[in-house]
């Protein structure tokens, strides 16, 4: 993407909160877009980049936000430094996850990591003196208390989370032109070919993972703050194992600016789904909308939007030779 | 004693677990395909089941024959709907898509029957018989029963029906099943068919004894998926003994842990399975 362009849409969603027709309410939305790509922008680095497909990345999710709500409520640490040990737990669970499971392929890296995260839910659910059980976490809302990362309105959250969205997608190009961003590549299109080439392969999986899990976990760490409040499905769920994928998958896999499009197209379904289902005043619909886009998406689109792109203009290129 | 009636009701369970397992299996092992809405199909059997009893007064092991054609109907037009375009490639997209359905059905169901979980109250179904001190629910057994009879069926049905066969031909090697004259497409369909139909199957034999709700294929789901691994990918008699093994690992686990955490312990088996013994117990293909 141009930088020009780039700017300019950084300033347009900073200056949200001042547009005429702005309320909490965009602001909100623009925030759970934000979290949104952020979450896809956090699994690309090591599912698009790297080629090892996680569906647990729930996992790192949730212990960052539950690591997050744990250390406030207990021990009155402040979420701006309750961050680095949420990323770190994560990071080390990601070198567990990657120990136990990084020698699978393809589709047994995607089913085991699943499992994980659906264990930690049962676990989340079970053990409520620490959890909170069904009903999930809850931070206690101070008002307007910086310190503790809470504000009553969205719009610092707005900044916080846009701040957050922009050094990944910074971090995604910069890893895509380093040395690790290559190994990871060579890792991703030929595990073989890249151990002949001298790339220490396990090992670039597992940093490529470990950063993924931490990236991951501050924004649970954010969505704690935001939403005051995390529960074991949400966190650990099979639609929150999905939904970290759309961004990606949707915009286009191991692209800095795939989880972003496709981030904000998903939100823009979804937003429009809830409104056709309040029209017709029927529970569910939305889900049901949101399921069938989806459908469609994957299967006229397997590429994303980026990687369809691509193939279309070059296509027409071909053509016109 | 308790043991013994753990590792009873573990076995009696997990013959149902198996059935729908091998289902699952069927699809994987022929199509690789990872069919993640499995557990939906089973839901709908469930439902199938339960309204037949529930609106017509038909016994649920009479529905039996009903779900098994109707959802390996449906299963077919899922086939040739969505299916069809990812065979021989379980990629993370065929992954999607697969949840993406699971998660419509479930949706669809929740609008059209409700939330609310139902059981069957069927007059024998909720008697048991009792050994000594061990109690074994009729619904139960005769669940393991039918169970019984279709593991033995899909066994004799793969090795002696030229479709079977055929399945089996090109689960091994479908281009060389195409060159012999074979039209692939077609028995796939089959294959998903008869793997959809022991979803359906499976779901009106459990309604006997476990309530039914539309988030109810997501719990299940995951158990097809361990059974699968357990008795190694490609292995359908296999899927069988796995979701048996399931059973009793559940059963135990609510006996000596506590009922809520019952799948833990098998998501660890299942992730122990992949590390160290990836074909499973009697597989022939790995997961590396």
């Amino acid at each position: 993407m141009p930088a020009v362009l780039l700017v300019a849409l950084v300033a347009a969603v900073a200056t949200l909160p001042l547009w005429p027709f702005a309320n909490n309410y965009i602001v909100a939305l623009a925030v759970r877009t934000l979290l949104f790509i952020a979450l896809g922008q956090a699994w690309n680095v090591i599912a698009g980049i790297g080629g090892m497909l996680s569906l647990g990345h729930g996992l790192f999710f949730g212990l960052g936000a539950y690591a997050t709500g744990l250390l406030f409520n207990s021990f009155g640490l402040t979420p701006w430094l309750g961050l680095f040990p949420a990323m770190a737990i994560a990071a080390a669970a990601g070198l567990l996850v990657g120990l136990v499971t990084g020698h699978l392929r393809g589709i047994y890296f995607a089913l085991a990591t699943v499992v994980m995260s659906l264990a930690f839910e049962k676990l989340a659910r079970y053990f409520v003196d620490l959890t909170g059980g069904d009903t999930g976490l809850s931070v206690t809302f101070r008002g307007d208390a910086p310190w503790a990362m809470q504000w009553r309105g969205p719009t610092a959250f707005l900044f916080l989370s846009l701040a957050v969205v922009v050094i990944y997608y910074l971090a995604t190009r910069a890893i895509l032109r380093s040395r690790f961003g290559l190994e990871l590549q060579a890792v991703r299109d030929d595990e073989g070919a890249a151990a002949a080439s001298g790339v220490n392969t396990f090992r670039t999986k597992l940093l490529g993972l470990m950063l993924s899990a931490a990236m991951t976990a501050l924004v649970g760490t954010l969505y704690m703050q935001f939403y005051l409040n995390i529960d074991p499905s949400t966190a650990f769920g099979l639609f929150q194992a999905i939904q970290i994928q759309l961004p990606a998958l949707i915009g286009g896999l191991g692209t800095a600016g795939g989880p972003v499009i496709g981030g904000a197209l998903m939100i823009l379904v979804s937003e429009a789904a809830n409104i056709a289902s309040g029209k017709l005043n029927l529970q569910g619909v939305d889900v049901l909308i949101y399921g069938l886009v989806l459908l469609l998406v994957v299967m006229r689109a397997p590429l994303g939007i980026i990687g369809e792109w691509h193939r279309w203009t070059s296509r027409r290129a071909g053509g016109a030779r | 004693m308790e043991l013994v009636q753990a590792l009873l009701s573990g076995v009696l369970v997990g013959g149902v677990y198996g059935l729908f397992a091998m289902g699952f299996s069927l699809a994987f092992g022929v199509m690789r395909i990872v069919n993640f809405a499995h557990g939906e199909l089973v839901m709908i059997g469930m439902y199938v089941g339960f309204f037949a009893f529930s609106l017509a007064g038909i016994d649920p092991l009479l529905a039996v024959p009903v779900a098994l054609v109707l959802v390996g109907a449906l299963g077919a037009g899922l086939y040739r709907l969505i299916y069809r375009r990812f065979v021989g490639r379980a990629t993370l997209q065929q992954l999607l898509v697969a949840i993406a359905l699971a998660l419509v059905l479930q949706t669809l169901a929740q609008i059209l029957v409700g939330p609310d979980a139902h059981a069957v109250q069927s007059g024998w179904g909720s008697r048991f018989l009792l050994i000594g001190p061990i109690f074994l629910p009729y619904a139960e057994l005769a669940a393991f029963a039918v169970a019984l009879v279709c593991v033995v069926g899909i066994e004799l049905l793969l090795g002696r029906w030229r479709w079977g066969q055929m399945i089996r031909a090109v689960a091994d090697d479908p281009e060389i099943a195409e060159l012999v004259g074979m039209n692939a497409q077609r028995v796939n369909i089959v294959a998903f068919a008869l793997s959809a139909g022991l979803a359906g199957l499976a779901g009106a034999v459990l309604v006997m004894y476990y309530p039914v709700s539309p988030v109810v294929g997501a719990t299940l789901m995951p158990i097809a998926l361990i059974a699968t691994v357990l008795g190694g990918l490609g292995s359908i008699g296999g899927a069988f003994i796995g979701g048996i093994l399931c059973g009793i690992v559940e059963q135990v686990t609510s006996l000596f842990w506590n009922a809520a955490l019952q799948d833990v312990p098998l998501y660890v088996l299942l992730l122990v399975i992949m590390a160290f013994l990836p074909q499973g117990l009697f597989g022939r293909q790995s997961a590396h």
